[in-house]
Order: C-alpha cells, then sequence, then structure tokens
C-alpha cells in the first residue's frame, strides 16, 4: 500500500502542496497577526516552508549523499550537494535575523510595555 | 586581486576590530579610517587605469562563486568607498563631542556595511547576492536601533520586518531558478532564462520585484522608509541613503538586464518608477520634521534613478548614474550639515533653519539642494537633462510630465527650506564647525560644481559603464559560460 508513496511524482506533489500550504499558513499569520513575537513566528513558518519544498524537490531517492568515500570515485549517482550548502546557509542567516528581531522587540517591550505593531505610532505624524 | 580587497579588506577588519581595540580608544578609529583610505586609493587607481578594467575572481562556472569588477560595478565601489571615507573623516571630529556608545561596535557595523554594499554590486553568484543582501540588512537594522531608545528601536523593528520579508521573496525566487535552470551563476541563468515557460518566468519576475522592491523603496513597499529616517540617527541615514540604497538599486537592474534583457517588463517598471516618484513628492510636502522631508526627497530621487534604469538604453542608464552620484553627494551633504545643526540645537524641526546662523553651512546645504533639484552647473542637472532627454526621444511624454511636475512639488518645499534658512529672524549663536568638517563639507560641495559645471570630466567613465550595465552578452562571455 505504501508502495504508492515512494513514486517520486508522488513524493514531489506531496512536497510541492505541504511546503505551499506552510507557506500561506505563515503569511496568513503575517498580514493577520499584531503581536510582534507572533509576526516573526509567521516569518520563520514562511521561510521554513521554503527550505522544506527546496530540499523536498531536489532529493532523489536511492542516490547517494555527495561524500566520495568506500570506493566511490565520480560523482554519480549523487544527490546535488548545492540545495543543502544554500539551505544551511540560509536558515543560520534567517536564525540570526529572528534572534535580533526578536531581541529588539525585547528592548523595545521593556522600555514601552508595547507588544502590538498597531501600538507603535511614536513615528507616524 | 585587487577586486577581492574592496570585500575582504572591510570585512576581515570587522573581524579584527575587538583585537584592535586593545590597541587604545583611537585604535579602531584611526586604522578603520586608514584602511577606507587605502581603499579608495585602490578604486582610484582602478578608474585612472586607462585600459578597460575587467577582472574575475572565480571557481569556474558553472560550479564556482565568482566576482566581476567591471566598470559599471567600479563606479559603484569607488563611489561607496569615497562615501564610506568622506563619512569617517566627519566622524573623526563629531566623535570628539558626541561619540557613540560602545564605538567598536559602531565601527564593525560600518565597515560590514560597506563590504556587504560592494560585495553586492561585485557577485556575480545570486546565491553570494543574497548573503550579502542579508549581511547589508543586518548591519542597517542595527545601525537604525544603535541608540535604543524608543523610536530608535520601533524604527529598527520596522525595518527588521519589511527586510525578512523581503528576503523570505528573495529565497523563494532563488529557490524556483535553481529548481528551473539548475544553477545560480548569473550568466548561466542569463544563458537560459529566456528559454523558461511564461508562467514561471513571471512568477520569478514578480517575487524578485517584491523582494527587492522593499529594498530599493519603490511606492507601494515604501511605507516604512520614512519611520526608519525618522527615527535612527541623521549620521547613519547619510550612509542609507548615499549607499545602501544605490547599492540595491544597481544589483537589481543588473539582474533584471542580464535576466530579461529585450526588456519585457520595462512598461510597468517606468510606471512603477513614475508613480513612487509622484506620491513621494506629494508626501513629502507637509512634512515639518527635516529628517522626515529629506526621508520622501530621496524616495523621490530613488524612484526617478528607478525610472530612468528601467528605460533599458544606454542614455538614460548613464543619466541613472549621474544622479546617483550626485544624489548621493548632495544627501551626504545634507545629513552630515543636519547632524551638525542638531548637536548644537537639538531639534530636527523645519523651524530651526530658521535661527541656524551660520553662512558657511547654508551657503552648502543651498549648494546640495540646487543641485538635488535639477538646477543647470549644479551635478544634479546633468543626469535629470539626460534622462529626460531619452524619455523625450522614446516618446513616453505622460512620463516626462509626471516627473517635471513631481520635481516642481520637489522644488516648493526645498524652496520653502531655502527661504527658511535666509529669513530675517532671530538668530541663535554661531555654529562653530571643525576644520576637517569644513574641509569634508567644502569638497563634496566642489565636487558637485565641478561634475555640474564639466559633466565630461565623468561622463564618458559612465557611459561605458552603462554600456557595460546593458550588454548582457558581453557579461556571459566574460564568466565564460557556455
Amino acid at each position: 500500500m505504501f508502495e504508492f508513496f515512494n513514486q517520486p511524482e508522488v513524493i514531489k506533489t506531496i512536497v510541492t502542496i505541504g511546503s505551499m500550504a506552510l507557506f500561506f499558513v505563515g503569511l496568513f499569520g503575517l498580514l493577520t497577526q499584531k503581536h510582534l513575537i507572533k509576526i516573526f513566528m509567521s516569518i520563520a513558518i514562511m521561510e521554513t516552508a521554503l527550505f522544506l519544498l527546496f530540499i523536498g524537490l531536489m532529493y532523489k531517492k536511492s542516490f547517494l549523499a555527495p561524500i566520495l568515500s568506500d570506493g566511490q570515485t565520480g560523482f554519480t549517482n549523487m544527490n546535488d550537494p548545492i540545495p543543502h550548502a544554500m539551505i544551511l546557509t540560509a536558515i543560520v542567516i534567517g536564525m540570526a535575523v529572528l534572534a535580533l528581531g526578536v531581541s529588539f522587540a525585547i528592548e523595545y517591550y521593556k522600555l514601552t510595555g508595547k507588544t502590538n505593531i498597531d501600538e507603535m505610532t511614536s513615528l507616524r505624524h | 586581486m585587487s577586486s577581492i580587497l574592496f570585500i575582504a579588506l572591510p570585512l576581515l577588519f570587522g573581524f579584527a576590530t575587538p583585537i584592535l581595540s586593545k590597541f587604545g580608544k583611537n585604535g579602531v578609529v584611526f586604522t578603520s579610517t586608514l584602511m577606507q583610505v587605502f581603499l579608495l586609493y585602490l578604486a582610484f587607481t582602478l578608474v585612472s587605469n586607462p585600459e578597460p578594467y575587467i577582472e574575475i575572481i572565480s571557481i569556474a562556472p558553472p560550479l564556482g562563486i565568482s566576482f566581476i569588477l567591471t566598470k559599471a560595478s567600479l563606479f559603484s565601489v569607488t563611489l561607496f568607498t569615497f562615501l564610506m571615507v568622506i563619512f569617517s573623516l566627519y566622524y573623526l571630529v563629531h566623535r570628539k563631542t558626541d561619540a557613540y556608545q560602545n564605538e567598536t561596535k559602531f565601527f564593525i557595523l560600518l565597515n560590514m556595511l560597506l563590504a556587504s554594499s560592494i560585495g553586492l554590486v561585485l557577485s556575480s553568484d545570486i546565491f553570494n547576492i543574497y548573503v550579502f543582501f542579508e549581511i547589508a540588512g543586518i548591519s542597517a537594522y542595527i545601525l537604525t536601533a544603535y541608540k535604543k531608545t524608543p523610536s530608535a528601536l520601533e524604527a529598527g523593528l520596522k525595518y527588521l520586518l519589511t527586510g525578512a520579508v523581503a528576503s523570505v521573496f528573495l529565497i523563494f525566487a532563488i529557490v524556483l531558478i535553481y529548481i528551473n535552470i539548475g544553477s545560480l551563476n548569473l550568466a548561466v541563468i542569463s544563458l537560459s532564462f529566456d528559454t523558461l515557460p511564461y508562467n514561471v518566468k513571471v512568477l520569478i519576475s514578480i517575487l524578485l520585484l517584491i523582494g527587492f522592491g522593499f529594498k530599493v523603496e519603490i511606492f507601494p513597499l515604501n511605507f516604512w522608509v520614512s519611520d526608519v529616517y525618522e527615527g535612527s540617527s541623521s549620521l547613519v541615514n547619510a550612509l542609507f541613503s548615499g549607499i545602501v540604497v544605490k547599492a540595491y538599486l544597481f544589483v537589481f537592474f543588473h539582474i533584471l538586464y542580464l535576466f530579461l534583457p529585450s526588456g519585457e517588463f520595462s512598461v510597468f517598471l517606468i510606471y512603477l518608477g513614475t508613480i513612487s516618484m509622484l506620491v513621494a513628492e506629494i508626501a513629502g510636502l507637509k512634512q515639518t520634521n527635516l529628517k522626515r522631508l529629506f526621508a520622501y526627497s530621496s524616495l523621490g530621487q530613488v524612484a526617478l534613478i528607478f525610472t530612468a534604469f528601467a528605460l533599458q538604453n544606454t542614455d538614460a542608464i548613464q543619466g541613472a548614474l549621474f544622479i546617483a552620484f550626485a544624489h548621493s553627494i548632495a544627501k551626504m551633504i545634507i545629513f552630515l550639515a543636519l547632524t551638525t545643526i542638531h548637536k548644537e540645537y537639538k531639534s530636527f524641526d523645519i523651524e530651526i533653519l530658521k535661527k541656524l546662523n551660520s553662512p558657511f553651512l547654508r551657503a552648502i546645504m543651498l549648494i546640495a539642494m540646487l543641485s538635488l533639484l535639477g538646477i543647470p552647473l549644479f551635478a544634479g542637472f546633468v543626469g535629470k537633462f539626460l534622462v529626460l532627454k531619452s524619455l523625450a526621444v522614446e516618446g513616453i511624454l505622460s512620463v516626462l510630465i509626471i516627473i517635471i511636475i513631481a520635481s516642481l512639488l520637489e522644488a516648493v518645499y526645498y524652496f520653502k527650506l531655502v527661504g527658511f534658512m535666509f529669513e530675517k529672524s532671530e538668530k541663535k549663536d554661531i555654529l562653530k564647525i571643525g576644520f576637517t568638517q569644513k574641509l569634508v563639507f567644502l569638497l563634496l560641495a566642489v565636487l558637485l560644481l565641478v561634475v555640474g559645471m564639466m559633466p565630461f570630466v565623468v561622463s564618458n567613465f559612465l557611459l561605458d559603464g552603462a554600456n557595460v550595465l546593458l550588454d548582457s552578452k558581453e557579461f556571459v562571455d566574460m564568466l565564460g559560460a557556455k
């Protein structure tokens, strides 16, 4: 029964639909939520959805990890290493931005007691 | 090996600052300025070289990371290092009375900003562009919120939120590009972008437009700009409108020319830029805070540069580079002058100009404003003239008329400011300006006048830059991706 899910096309369809659903969950949160931390969470969810989409689509089943060892000499039958390297970098950067944002939010809360973006109005004239 | 130095030296310096700060209080400031002066010297030796300069540092494409230094990117690199040197020289005097807390951190951020802006311009690999996009963003967010007052943090949060959303869309575009083309190298993408299905092409273009749209401050994605300018200190604003926006603009259009050399969306982009300009100038009319007012003026000028780049012909791009040059220098003058004024009078209200008692500063600010308006004999005129001329040649008269109306609106509030400056009313005590700072202001003003009166000094260089920027085939050949 589970053989059906092992077909590459089916896996790719599931990955695409799932990650796009996750992306729109994040987008919905970004547009509707007012709490600063929740907005940061929404952005993180959107990013994660893209990472999943990329890794899921570029992964080829029954291909090896791209490491030259154990008698492997050529780059045949290997998964493409670039998406993994890219996503690792992107995760680190996304994490740094998120941490910076949360630290700004905490400092801002300490100074003013506000967490709602609709109340951030001291710069509007 | 020289083009890598423009990125490596400031980055290395950023990381070495904690060690350098052990050598006393002034160690970081002076070594950083010296390093920037060295970079400027390097840039000038490259500019004065009559040979067409192309330098590529790469691991062979389609695998490799590559930096490519052409005349177009050399222009940006020189401009950015020049502005950063000017900024550092100004800060050397400013810090004696009004130093930033924790200067070591401040200098790490400055050098990161410089390195990433140059990196954005030189990279020819879309993932590297994303990395530099984020480094420039992060240093700009921290610089915005540096003073940790409620308004600075609010501005920082707004900047960070919009930047994070922008980067999500940029990643989405990169992911789609890699899935469809299988490479990150701009030259390889440029070769096969045209063969993609129409829907995918449009989707990627829209995602790139949203991702970069936040950063190049285009209507309706520019709602955050005026808040960020008002919340952050005016010293840092000089960098934002001089360096950061210009780097994003340059790289956005570099990518656009490579991916869509035939200009499928150029009409849409031209109208987008024109509308942005009109909206910004209308919003600028009723501002009473100087920083906010100049933020709207920056938005207007950036939108004009955007329109000129979107025209996708050599004359217009040459004009765009001219405006970018004149605008960066004029805004540097304005924001540094505002910093000087704020240090004495503690106010950014528009009325403060009435009490400004410094003939030198008034004259310098007048020159900068006239150049921003595009009055003949000032550097801003040449660029605006070239852009309007090529609009007339292309026959897009509606855009031409809107730009002229927007320029008139800009003139209305600039002449209001000039009127305030020269009004005979109660003046405060005379404003003291340090010798080095006077020299900095004079240098910038003279540059505006010299380029305005003798545009031929730089026009050939800019024309070559425009040609290189527009020629996507040559770029592909240069990177050798076949």
